[in-house]
């Protein structure tokens, strides 16, 4: 009887930490809410609170969380660069992998305090959560941080990328590399096939135009090559260019160029015109030094696909390739970087977060960590990897000449891409429901399923993991 | 005829073993591979590892090891908080639960077959059920980056629990505690000195399995422990992961490798007690 | 007296396994009926609000168990999968549990096979995870250039496009981790029988296919119940090689039940309740699951095991007595 009665107290005991759980969220919720009506009127107010701390000596630490080291190697280089800035960073890695960086950035976010992200990076699969999205709240707005729409407009962004970073207009986030998209080419196919390797004539053969793509497709398997690797080559380049993004008005919304996508790789399998890979696996990274099944002529991807992926894995037919403008405008990934809105209630600190993220996001100077980006420079007398980035400006007066592409300067085409590309068809949930789509239309392609069957199961997938009904 | 026959047995039980001995062969190399496989694609490069699977090794280890280290991989910090993590979680899980068990055996209370009862249902609890509150909770403690709530639910370890009791019903005899208790000894030091050393291959037993558990975790970790200095070597693994556009997976199983090797240490130092086994008994005399 | 010395001790039994109550509350029981209160609510999104009641408190269970189809495909996936890996995983056990504790045989190397044996469950799932799928590539892999080397097939063939071909490697994965652990288990079960029982049968001269199923068997009851419901449990919660290696593709084949409840609550819409929800069904089902279990194994096992051990030793008295024994 007695320890029945202990239990029962211990449970109530249990019930009432949780009311008391519940009730701190709710005042974690009203309190972040307060914040998000005031801006600058209540930012002057708690300065003036805060200021004591900053003016002395000590060095200002920023809180700094990422999803890959490569933002906190250039937070490194920042403080060994400007040693006046007076600033330290205490970075955070936690890896996109396994899904944990979000929830934990997310609880770091919310759950405030001196712990709190300064600045945060997210992927382009997450930055509309970010930037848009639920978690849109948390970030400052660029504006309110001294970085002004004139900065990015002298700096030449990449429209797409600002359109990711921005919501209703207000800009929070900017990333320092752009990934618009380009065909990336053998030469030597080319030449077999098309009878040259010039780029400006390819271009026309394989667009623009999915129509022109698969006229191209045919001719090449004349040959016996295969155009790509695998349908994801063509998902890309077909995703990003749609008009509409998967969800319109909170309804599943299926884009018509996204939905000829099931055609196109059914038409891709059917046809022989690829090796029915997929990307990411091994037989996708034997395509590009030519040793699977038919040899592959080109692949879709931004600068990062050549300097990270393909250098490593072409092998022999090193400085047989070559970009092209695409079939379709496009981007693939990217990081953004975003601050959080308390930077905003301590002068000091919101400055030194602005100086950094403006020298990572906007600076165009040979000093800007673009132009290190773009030149392959970020190590001191080492020739390291270089990239396309953000700033046209920056690109145009660095050198984009790759030995594996023969000596191609990649900006001509990158400068262009990252103009075509277009980020109006994002979504926070599109990492879940490409998932699904993909799925289905392997499905579809393989013929084990017909082409209704595949877009009902899709719908019915999407509602029952993600809650979103179809249109 | 008898020696006929007698021979005939000894040719049937010939064969038998050669049977035996080919399956047995057949599964150690099945068990041997992917730890070969493992340790080849450490000394490969990325490219090498991406076009495919080899079986000699090749030359790219100390490339390997350059870049892994490069890439904020700090084998000692991931070593120690890995073992404090599982040492730490083995440690509690064997204890108490060979407490526990013993409190089920030895003693005659009246709610002893409840309370086994209780266990067994506890065991029936997915983790997964508490997962979601689990998380929850643990950021409302601010219990994140603290290895305590790593370590300190495996005192609660149902199915540890149910392996010891039925090892004490068939090692523990009354005898011994009795005497124990002439000697004037404590409950609680009688379990510490005489029968814990009696429980030791079931301990031990349990206790690679539950070390082996808590050191490939990483789920958990993951989302609990933010802060570097107190990152687990998994987690390492994870992060050489993480940049899903340059994965360099030479450094990456070089890690994993690395991760591996401490846990073969241990493994094989306790392995002792998996070869000669553990009489678990349920009939009693 | 006795009895007086012995409600004296009996404190003992509590004060024991106080601390492992004490942590079950703490760390299990807390953040289940959190979970379970969860399951009620209209707890989701990225920031959750203050979690209410739902106006029909069982919505979230009527949406996983009549609307959500994916949730029963999860449900019925983590069935087929761990029924496919669990009887082959039992029976290599047992017949090497068999091999190993027979005196007869007298197999050298014993110990180290059973070292080997479960190795794989010490590699990551990770490593097993990109491993398999290396083994298993398409067009070109090894699995692929074998079967065109056996000349089996003519054109290369994508393994895990097909569903049934998934979950049987997802099976297989799980039963070649688990099936050493499972063995071992088993042989401690063996070596706990009384060995008095074995002699009586050598006496009796059953040879020891026998032995094997008319003593270890039977005896090994309880420690079999331990290894079905522990393996159930696991087989409830698998996760990591479904998700690491096909991430439940294709069509959803390989998606478990946890999967299901992992994706709801850490990815997409972040609808913790109906994963709560999710969770909640998964324990019942668990629960259920093992009353079945217990009914039909634990419930005459005492009894049976007497009265067995009673029949062989009268059998085995009457053997030794030069009578004849029939099954």
């Amino acid at each position: 009887m007695k320890r029945t009665l202990a239990l029962l107290t211990a449970i109530i005991m249990l019930a009432s930490l949780l009311a008391a759980c519940g009730g701190s969220n709710k005042d974690n919720n009203s309190g972040s809410n307060s914040s998000t009506g005031g801006n600058t009127s209540s930012n002057t107010e708690s300065t003036g609170n805060s200021g004591g701390s900053s003016g002395s000596g000590e060095k200002i630490k920023i809180n700094l969380w990422s999803f890959t080291d490569e933002i906190p190697k250039m937070a490194e280089k920042y403080v060994q660069l400007f040693p006046e800035k007076n600033v330290e960073f205490n970075p955070t890695i936690i890896a996109t992998t396994e899904g944990a960086y979000q929830p934990a950035l997310d609880q770091a976010i919310v759950g405030g305090g001196s712990d709190a992200p300064d600045i945060y990076a997210a992927e382009a699969a997450f930055v509309l959560k970010y930037t848009q999205g639920d978690m849109s709240d948390f970030a400052a707005a660029y504006a309110d941080l001294g970085l002004t729409d004139d900065m990015v407009k002298e700096a030449g962004i990449a429209e797409y990328s600002v359109e990711i970073g921005s919501k209703d207009g207000v800009l929070k986030a900017l990333g320092y590399q752009a990934t618009g998209g380009a065909f990336i080419y053998r030469r030597s196919i080319a030449k077999d096939v098309f009878g040259t390797d010039d780029p400006q004539v390819i271009k026309d053969e394989i667009g623009p135009g999915w129509d022109k793509f698969f006229e191209a497709a045919e001719k090449l398997k004349a040959k016996g090559y295969a155009i790509v690797s695998g349908d994801g080559d063509i998902w890309h380049p077909i995703e990003n260019s749609s008009d509409q993004g998967w969800i319109v008005d909170g309804k599943l919304h299926i884009d018509p160029k996204r939905e000829a996508f099931l055609d196109m790789s059914k038409r891709l399998k059917d046809n022989g015109y690829h090796n029915d890979t997929r990307d990411w696996q091994e037989a996708w990274f034997a395509d590009m030094n030519g040793s699977g099944p038919k040899p592959v002529f080109g692949f879709f991807g931004p600068a990062w696909l050549i300097n990270y992926v393909m250098k490593d894995n072409v092998g022999d037919t090193f400085g047989d390739w070559a970009v092209t403008e695409p079939t379709t405008g496009f981007f693939w990934g990217g990081t953004w970087l975003l601050a959080n809105k308390e930077v905003l209630k301590d002068e000091a600190k919101k400055q030194a977060v602005a100086d950094f993220i403006k020298w990572v996001t906007l600076d165009t100077s040979e000093t800007g960590l673009q132009y290190f980006w773009a030149n392959g420079t970020m190590v001191e007398g080492e020739q390291g990897t270089k990239d396309s980035v953000a700033s046209s400006v920056v690109m145009e007066k660095s050198n984009g000449e790759l030995d594996i592409l023969g000596g191609q300067n990649m900006f001509d085409v990158f400068v262009p891409a990252n103009a075509n590309a277009t980020g109006k068809n994002l979504t926070q949930y599109d990492e879940s429901i490409n998932l699904i789509w993909r799925d289905q239309v392997r499905e579809y392609a393989a013929g084990n399923k017909s082409r209704e069957q595949a877009l009902a199961d899709f719908k019915n997938r999407v509602k029952d993991e993600l809650g979103i009904d179809s249109e | 005829m008898h020696s006929q026959l007698r021979k005939s047995n000894a040719i049937a039980l010939n064969i038998n073993r050669t049977i035996i001995y080919i399956v047995c062969i057949f599964l150690a190399l099945l068990s041997i591979a992917p730890f070969w496989i493992m340790f080849v694609n450490a000394t490969r490069s990325t490219s090498e590892i991406q076009q495919g699977l080899a079986i000699l090794p090749s030359g790219h280890l100390m490339r390997n090891l350059e870049i892994l280290l490069d890439k904020s991989f700090d084998p000692i910090t991931g070593f120690v908080n890995s073992f404090i993590i599982a040492a730490g979680a083995t440690l509690c899980a064997v204890y108490f639960s060979s407490l526990t068990a013993y409190g089920l055996v030895a003693y005659n209370w009246k709610l002893r077959q409840p309370f086994f009862t209780f266990i067994i249902l506890v065991m029936l609890i997915p983790a997964q059920a508490s997962a979601v509150g689990f998380y929850q909770f643990m950021y409302k403690l601010g219990w994140t980056n603290n290895h305590l709530p790593l370590i300190l639910p495996a005192i609660a370890s149902p199915a540890i629990v149910f392996f010891m009791r039925q090892y004490l019903i068939g090692a523990l005899s009354f005898e011994v505690v009795e005497s124990a208790r002439v000697d004037g000894s404590g409950e609680f030091a009688t379990f510490n000195r005489i029968i814990l050393p009696i429980m030791m291959p079931a301990v031990a037993t349990q206790a690679i399995f539950v070390f082996v558990a808590n050191w490939n975790n990483l789920f958990m970790p993951l989302i609990l422990l933010t802060q570097k200095e107190k990152y687990t070597l998994p987690i390492m693994v994870s992060l050489l992961r993480g940049d899903i556009y340059r994965t360099e997976y030479g450094s990456i199983y070089l890690g994993l490798s690395l991760t591996a090797i401490p846990l073969f240490i241990i493994y094989f130092l306790l392995s002792r007690y998996i070869i000669e086994g553990v009489a678990l008994g349920s009939v009693k005399e | 007296m006795r009895r007086r010395s012995k409600l004296n001790y009996s404190r003992y039994g509590y004060l024991f396994c106080l601390p492992f109550v004490l942590a079950f509350l703490v760390f299990s029981l807390y953040p289940i009926l959190y979970t379970a209160f969860i399951g009620f609510t209209d707890m989701k999104g990225v920031v959750p609000k203050t979690p209410h009641i739902l106006d029909d408190p069982l919505e979230n269970f009527k949406n996983l168990l009549f609307e959500n189809e994916l949730f029963r495909m999860s449900l019925m996936n983590t069935a087929l999968i761990w029924i496919v890996n669990f009887i082959p995983q039992l029976g290599l056990a047992l017949l090497l549990t068999a091999w190993f504790t027979n005196k007869r045989l007298k197999l050298r190397g014993q110990g180290a096979f059973k070292i080997l044996f479960y190795m794989p469950n010490i590699i990551t799932a990770g490593t097993i995870a990109v491993l398999f799928s290396s083994l298993f590539a398409y067009p070109i892999g090894p699995i692929n250039s074998m079967y065109q080397m056996f000349g089996w097939s003519n054109e290369a063939i994508n393994f895990l496009q097909d569903k049934t071909t998934a979950r049987g490697i997802v099976a297989f994965i799980q039963f070649w981790m688990w099936y050493g652990h499972t063995m071992l288990i088993l042989i401690a079960g063996v070596l706990g029988i009384n060995p008095a029982i074995y002699e009586a049968a050598a006496i009796d001269g059953a040879n020891g296919f026998q032995t094997f199923f008319r003593i270890t068997l039977p005896s090994l009851r309880t420690i079999m119940l331990f290894t079905l419901i522990t393996s159930m449990i696991g087989g409830l919660q698998m996760f990591d090689i479904p998700q690491l290696f096909l991430a439940g593709q294709p069509d959803n084949s390989t998606y478990t039940a946890t999967m299901f409840i992992y994706s709801q609550a850490f990815r997409g819409s972040y609808l913790y309740n109906r994963a709560a929800a999710a969770s909640m069904i998964l324990f019942v089902i668990a629960a259920v699951l093992s009353a079945f279990l217990f009914y039909l194994m634990r419930d005459r096992d005492a009894a049976r095991l007497k009265r067995e051990e009673r029949r062989i030793r009268k059998a085995a008295k009457a053997a030794s007595q030069g009578g004849v024994t029939h099954a």
